[in-house]
């Protein structure tokens, strides 16, 4: 950590060991439920409060994106899109995005941190 | 799951909440002669009910479904709701105006109500069920309301709306409402949207998309078996009989009302035994449930649209859950805050349910 006024911002979550590559981790820090991905070695954090309806957003499937191009169906971005488990609202791991109307519902995102083989989120 | 904030002083009472039963458990319950003609298997799910194959967010994994299959499944999930009663509609058994063979349509509906009962309803209270009924044989609905009719947990009677032929209205059915009225119970019609197959085949055939289906189908069924109901003059051959159509949000109702009574100036011969405009028959003797209640972007849109067809006196709070398109307890309220009265909110979330169900 680079020093205590950061430090101050950091909350501890979990260790790194705990979230390998292509998982997620959902945890509880002071009141707030909290996501933690892991896209091949990125750590992304997302609230698991679902801005649809309250749902646990990042509880359901963690799968990829069905794409359309030139009148090809394809299945694309394996591991990067989450679902909430209530209505099937899809949400960006990346950005928290809701990914048909992106400019109307996000998930709020949480800055991760690795530090020593400990992770840590920031807010 | 996250839990549910509670956020209303009424006892709130769910108007929609689905069992989800399988074909299979209905099998034990089985009347003569289906128990001994039928020799089926319990891996062939779905064998009766007809299924139209669409491919939902359930089977994409996207959303995931409670299993309610138990008096427990209910009680957890009311508690994840914050409801006070619940009034349980089927899930399979949507289906049951398709089923092939009429006669075991009819004996299925009485499996189901047994299983209801039995696994269920004898078992949890603050929780009703229905007297399902299959339209395809009128007489036998009849014995079937008057077999449930004194149970205390049946409190109306539901036909299963979606893919109904002929529609509502069709006097093959005045006997069911008959029966339905002298046993002082509402006409719950709920519809499925495996229901195109069989009321709209061509766009069946036409649409490959889930949402193509879901998007139009629920009013537009709800539509013809209300403008039947009206031209057949049923609500004035049977005016103690209450109706309750489920499923299918709310814009849609003022947009019917101000459309029948606007064509019925000029059609009045197309229904000649009304007595009154049709927006009146349908606001004195039809209730409707919420879910799934579109526009919640906008609480201005949804507290008019309630507004124009007098919902404070007959619109009833569902969530159709354990459906994915569920809405969830607060939702409707954070809408009507708005705008309407505590005594409104309370007619909405409890109060019309409990007089039009004597709960």
């Amino acid at each position: 950590m680079s020093d205590a006024a950061d430090a101050d911002d950091l909350h501890f979550v979990a260790s790194a060991d705990d979230l390998p590559p292509g998982d997620r981790l959902v945890v509880d820090v002071e009141n707030r439920e909290i996501a933690l991905f892991n896209l091949d070695g990125d750590y992304y954090g997302l609230s698991n409060y679902c801005v649809h309806q309250g749902g646990p957003a990042c509880e359901g499937r963690l799968g990829g994106l069905l794409v359309e191009t030139d009148d090809e169906l394809r299945y694309d971005r394996r591991g990067e899109i989450v679902s909430c488990p209530w209505h099937g609202w899809e949400f960006d791991v990346k950005t928290g995005s809701h990914v048909a109307r992106p400019d109307q519902y996000r998930l709020p995102t949480y800055e991760v941190l690795e530090s020593d083989g400990d992770l840590y989120v920031r807010f | 799951m996250s839990k549910p904030t509670r956020s209303l002083d009424v006892e709130i009472v769910d108007s929609d909440f689905h069992t989800t039963e399988s074909e299979s458990d209905l099998y034990p319950y089985l009347e003569a002669p289906f128990d001994e003609m039928l020799q089926v298997d319990d891996s062939y799910f779905g064998q009766f009910y007809p299924s139209a194959g669409y491919v939902t967010p359930v089977d994409t994994g996207r959303a995931e479904m409670d299993k309610i299959r138990s008096a427990d499944d209910v009680r957890d999930a009311m508690e994840l709701l914050g409801t006070d009663a619940s009034v349980i509609t089927p899930g399979l058994n949507l289906r049951l105006g398709m089923v092939h063979h009429d006669d075991l349509a009819a004996a299925f509906a009485t499996a189901y109500n047994e299983w209801a009962l039995d696994t269920i309803l004898d078992d949890v209270d603050d929780v009703y069920g229905t007297a399902v009924v299959a339209p395809q044989k009128p007489e036998k609905a009849v014995a079937e309301i008057e077999r449930r009719a004194d149970e205390t947990s049946v409190v109306g009677v539901t036909i299963p709306s979606g893919g109904m032929t002929p529609p509502a209205g069709h006097e093959r059915y005045f006997p069911i409402y008959e029966a339905a009225e002298r046993a002082g119970l509402p006409v719950l019609l709920h519809n499925a949207g495996t229901g195109l197959m069989a009321n709209f085949p061509h766009q069946w055939q036409w649409t490959n998309r889930y949402i193509d289906v879901h998007v139009p189908y629920h009013a537009a069924e709800h539509m013809f078996h209300l403008s039947t109901l009206l031209t057949n003059a049923v609500p004035v051959r049977y005016p103690d009989l209450e109706f309750v159509i489920q499923e299918a949000g709310v814009g849609w109702i003022p947009y019917f009302l101000h459309r029948y009574d606007n064509e019925y100036s000029e059609k009045r011969e197309d229904a000649s035994m009304l007595e009154k405009t049709p927006s009146e028959y349908i606001r004195d003797q039809f209730y409707f449930t919420s879910q799934p209640l579109e526009g919640t972007e906008d609480p201005s849109y949804v507290c008019n649209m309630i507004r124009m067809f007098g919902g404070a006196e007959s619109l009833m709070f569902s969530s159709d859950y354990p459906h994915f398109d569920f809405d969830f307890t607060d939702q409707l309220l954070q809408m009507l805050r708005r705008e309407f009265s505590t005594a409104e909110i309370e007619n909405i979330y409890g109060a019309t349910a409990k007089a039009v169900y004597g709960i």
